[in-house]
């Protein structure tokens, strides 16, 4: 599988986790990747958890943090 | 014609052109025959007590028929009397009273060696002053060079010394083998230099002649390390001088040495910092006359981009100089194969496959002829294939935009700290 095929795997499933309701809340990395851990609050929280393996969706998860669409500045200011 | 007249630390010089303190600058014949040819300024061969050299002293490292890639030498500080050197100088300055002339100077660290070596150059009106901490072999077995200068307590109580009997500009110049340049640099400032240059050459071993089994060069069978320098340390000295004008804790001016054989060369080393230039191993190499092609390509360059002085190009890609976790991570470059320049050599193919990501496809087109094509989305953009291609114009390096805000490492680790930092927080709520 090309390296770009298992990063737009792993960004899928981020994406539709987001599609879904679901928010950020937790990134832990370590010798194996990052897991993602995904909440979505109502009556019943849920959670999800992705153990990203390739770099770019590691990157890619970043971006899509609340408020990194502005400039990483504010984005790094509105998330304290 | 632009104004190619610079001042460093109050050292005035037509040109920023300056030979370095070496084998070219040994005596007044040569320096004054320089500045014939058109150099700006010298830095005399190292005064001190006169030492005895080895016979067999030079080597070179010669790659893919370029000669001279590299260049490598044992020869200590000036084997003639300081009298006899400080005539010269002073015939020298006579003739030539609106060019530099700076005394290279090293003598053991005690202070009243620094004041008598000082007060008798200074009086045959030299223009300043460079402390040799740098020089690797020979002299720093005997506690001076580069032992002095791999000791940043030692650098600044020397120079202190120096200072306090020198009435002419003093610069410092630095070791490159040490861990990071700028703690001596700084310690050079704090003693009171006026500037810095850099570098002085680097540890090295030229080769070992596999049929005899004896160092390249050898003295009768043995070697020694000796300092490295030419185009191939041309990167280090680069890096070395760009760390040392972004910290703010040096801010003094700094002349760029170290691999310096063209006018583009000293270009950019103004643009990393440098506000004159110094060089050794092109002249060795070539001769003092390659200063008359160095003066016209500088001259022309500043003409095209309509700068009236050498002195504006000084630091300007200095802000371009960061640390990589400052590096936009968002920013994305490809490779394009231009098939109407490729010569189909397939080293690109190989390079990718072998060294980097396998994202060069070989493919056959609609036409039966053999094609190489990157698959952009597997590629990384790390410039292999660009380096290893032989045919100009084959393979372009292109910016995409990606759509995505930049976003360094830094800025990265901080979002992630501060979402899991708020995280923590609410659990224990």
């Amino acid at each position: 599988m090309s390296a770009f095929t298992e990063f737009d795997q792993e960004r899928r499933e981020i994406n539709e986790l987001l599609e879904q309701g679901y928010r950020i809340v937790n990134i832990e990395e370590d010798l194996d990747g990052a897991r993602v851990k995904f909440m979505r609050s109502g009556p019943v929280a849920a959670v999800q958890v992705l153990q990203l393996l390739t770099a770019d969706a590691r990157k890619h998860v970043t971006t899509v943090l609340p408020g990194i669409q502005r400039t990483p500045e504010e984005a790094v200011e509105s998330s304290v | 014609m632009a104004d190619l007249r610079i001042e460093l630390a109050g050292i005035k010089s037509p040109n920023p052109f300056w030979l370095a303190s070496a084998p070219p600058t040994n005596t007044g014949y040569q320096v004054q025959r320089a500045f014939e040819a058109g150099w700006g300024g010298a830095v005399w061969k190292t005064l001190g007590d006169p030492i005895i050299n080895t016979s067999s002293r030079f080597a070179a490292v010669h790659f893919n028929g370029q000669r001279v890639a590299g260049f490598n030498n044992i020869e200590l500080i000036t084997d003639r009397p300081l009298e006899v050197n400080l005539k010269e100088i002073y015939e020298t300055k006579k003739r030539f009273p609106d060019h530099a002339v700076v005394a290279s100077l090293m003598v053991e660290p005690k202070r009243e060696k620094w004041h008598e070596i000082v007060k008798r150059v200074e009086d045959v009106g030299v223009d300043g002053l460079e402390l040799n901490f740098g020089c690797p072999h020979g002299m720093a077995e005997r506690g001076m060079g580069a032992a002095s200068g791999q000791q940043p307590d030692l650098v600044e109580a020397q120079t202190y010394w120096v200072k306090e009997a020198a009435t002419t500009p003093v610069i410092v110049k630095l070791t490159p083998n040490i861990t990071d340049i700028t703690v001596v640099a700084r310690h050079a400032v704090k003693g009171g230099a006026d500037a810095i240059s850099m570098i002085n050459t680097i540890n090295s071993l030229a080769g070992v002649d596999i049929h005899t089994w004896n160092t390249i060069p050898h003295v009768g069978g043995q070697g020694a390390h000796g300092g490295y320098c030419g185009p191939a340390v041309k990167p280090i000295a680069l890096s070395m001088v760009a760390e040392c004008a972004r910290d703010r804790g040096v801010g003094v001016p700094i002349s760029g040495i170290g691999g310096i054989s063209t006018w583009q060369d000293v270009v950019e080393f103004m643009l990393m910092g440098a506000t004159g230039i110094q060089v050794c191993t092109a002249v060795m190499h070539h001769g003092f006359r390659i200063v008359e092609e160095m003066i016209d390509g500088l001259n022309n360059y500043l003409d095209d981009k309509g700068l009236a002085s050498v002195t504006e190009l000084t630091g300007k890609s200095v802000p371009k100089y960061s640390n990589w976790g400052d590096l936009d991570l968002n920013y994305k470059v490809v490779a394009r194969i231009n098939q109407d320049n490729c010569i189909n050599c397939n080293k690109c193919h190989i390079a990718c496959e072998d060294a980097s990501h396998q994202c060069i496809d070989m493919l056959t087109n609609a036409q039966g002829k053999a094609v190489l094509q990157v698959r952009e989305e597997d590629c990384v953009g790390c410039n292999l294939c660009s380096i290893v291609c032989p045919a100009d114009g084959a393979i372009d390096m292109i910016a995409l935009d990606n759509g995505a805000a930049p976003l360094t490492w830094n800025q990265r680790q901080q979002l992630i700290g501060n979402l899991n930092h708020t995280y923590s927080a609410a659990e224990v709520m």
